[in-house]
């Protein structure tokens, strides 16, 4: 419960997430997703006052018993905004993304081979010499990415990162997730409204109303709930056409509706067939 | 997107390639010699013999020159006015009217002037020559507390945002029929629409670039490491203590004549 807050952001939170998998979590605006997020990375309690109940835990970190600056080893943190991420007292990417191991005082050397591996991983070699602040935000929030992985945590957290970035951005930011997940073993939670891509990228898919967990499973088994589309998360466009479908009486009853556009075109092509 | 405001320049030179430290106490021995030598010529002298040929050296003169003068060209003209009319008694040299141009107002004002030029234009030498992350980074590693750093550098770093943001803020307020011309009322009238969104909107970007330097182990007890090395010639400590000493003598030299 945030202070002057009257109700609690989440109630009857239950939740378990293993390893080395893409969780998404989708919902409407004020269900609380962004406050899930920061009750993982432990911003809550250590940086937002207010009233936790029940236990957070991390990779077998109890949040409420370990420092900020030691959870932040373990759960990374990325924001909305690229520009906000970016430290501001670096002129080049490369000294941006060592900022962390910076302030974790690793020798230069080490420092050196992992900026270089970690720009490897994300794919932004290209842009190591360039300033941070003149960056697109598609390539600055891949920075900022990087400047979290650099420091090796085992879960990474991400709250709607492509909220500000253009189609192309996204589509960066997701396929960049996506490697971290089959080469680095990562587990991913992300806070995402692209339910396009979520379709396509997550493993599992968290849906949130109002402070509470609405459902938690395959992505189209979440996303085509009615009940979901009703609290106003939205839907797929393939959904969309399918539920549109269904409501005017062309599509069967016993078909699933679909997440992705294959999974549009077989069901389609399906329909056409008459199968 | 904005660039970072620093009037560095990122020039290849001699200078450049110095230590911070050893340009912050060249500047800091022309900024006190020009303070404490007493009558008006040491100071001109000081400009020519070190600070021309230290510009020289960096390749930053004509820079150094136009951003200077700009300074005290409008300080020497007020200076040489007031001073040399209004100085209280004094010789006579020329008389306009019922004013006259004073001996002892005149040497004042040059004393105050070469005073100046040499105040800015140390700045400006450094400035010119100096990264500022450089700068902070060698500070920090002679023990200057890492938040203080912090703050010195991204405030530096974030002028020019918040300056392109202010102008987002005033295009949209003009869009919306908001009056920034007009008489001094009027436009006193605009101003609380520009600062008042300018404001909440930086205390919102504070927050969360508080959480994001978080997310970075910003917080983190021990030692911090510095990504970046910087180069020094093995000389250079050496030739920091002599302008040490230089810098001293030159107070210790200011005090002996004024208590003479």
């Amino acid at each position: 419960m945030y202070p002057g807050a009257r109700l609690p952001a989440l109630r009857d939170i239950s939740l378990d997430i293993p390893e080395g998998q893409f969780y998404a979590v989708v919902g409407p605006n004020q269900a609380g997703k962004s406050t899930l997020a920061y009750a993982m990375a432990g911003y809550i309690p250590h940086f937002y006052r207010g009233r936790l109940e029940g236990k957070v835990t991390v990779a077998g970190l109890d949040t409420r018993a370990t420092p900020l600056h030691e959870l932040v080893l373990t759960a990374g943190l990325i924001f909305q905004n690229p520009f906000n991420q970016i430290s501001g007292t670096k002129f080049t990417v490369r000294e941006e993304i060592a900022f962390g191991l910076e302030n974790l005082g690793m020798p230069r050397g080490e420092m050196r081979t992992r900026v270089d591996e970690t720009m490897e991983l994300v794919g932004i070699n290209h842009l190591a010499d360039r300033s941070p602040l003149a960056l697109s935000g598609g390539e600055m929030q891949r920075v900022a990415i990087a400047s979290i992985l650099a420091m090796k945590p085992k879960v990474l957290i991400l709250d709607e990162p492509t909220s500000q970035l253009d189609p192309i951005g996204s589509r960066e930011v997701f396929s960049a997730v996506r490697s971290l997940i089959s080469s680095e073993k990562m587990t991913v939670v992300m806070i995402e409204h692209k339910l396009e891509w979520v379709a396509v990228f997550a493993d599992y898919v968290i849906a949130m109303v109002d402070g509470q967990i609405l459902a938690n499973g395959s992505p189209s088994s979440v996303l085509t709930l009615d009940t979901l589309q009703m609290a106003g998360a939205g839907q797929t466009r393939y959904t969309r056409a399918a539920r549109r479908a269904r409501d005017l009486g062309s599509w069967p009853d016993q078909h699933e509706l679909p997440v992705t556009l294959e999974e549009a075109e077989e069901a389609f092509r399906r329909l056409k067939t008459g199968a | 997107m904005a660039e970072a405001f620093s009037l560095y320049t990122g020039q290849e030179s001699l200078i450049h390639k110095l230590h911070p430290l050893t340009k912050l106490t060249l500047a800091a021995f022309m900024l006190v010699g020009s303070l404490a030598l007493p009558g008006p010529w040491p100071t001109y002298i000081l400009f020519i013999a070190v600070l021309v040929p230290l510009a020289l050296l960096a390749r930053v003169f004509p820079r150094l020159l136009s951003l200077a003068w700009r300074v005290v060209l409008p300080f020497a003209i007020s200076v040489f006015l007031i001073q040399g009319f209004l100085w209280p008694g004094g010789t006579p040299l020329v008389a306009i009217g019922p004013l006259s141009l004073k001996r002892e107002g005149l040497l004042f004002a040059v004393t105050s002037v070469g005073r100046i030029l040499m105040v800015v234009t140390s700045f400006l030498w450094f400035a010119l020559t100096t990264r500022p992350d450089l700068l902070m980074t060698s500070l920090v590693q002679r023990g200057l507390p890492s938040n203080l750093a912090y703050i010195i550098v991204a405030t530096i770093q974030i002028i020019p945002r918040f300056q392109q943001r202010a102008s987002t803020i005033l295009d949209a307020q003009r869009a919306r029929g908001l009056e920034t011309g007009g008489n001094l009322l009027q436009r006193a009238r605009g101003v609380l629409p520009l600062v008042v969104p300018l404001i909440l909107s930086s205390l919102v970007d504070v927050e969360e670039r508080a959480l994001a330097v978080e997310a970075r182990a910003f917080s983190h007890p021990g030692k911090k490491t510095s990504f970046i090395e910087i180069a020094e010639s093995g000389w250079e400590p050496l030739l920091r203590w002599v302008v040490i000493i230089a810098i001293a003598a030159l107070i210790g030299l200011s005090i002996w004549l004024r208590t003479l």
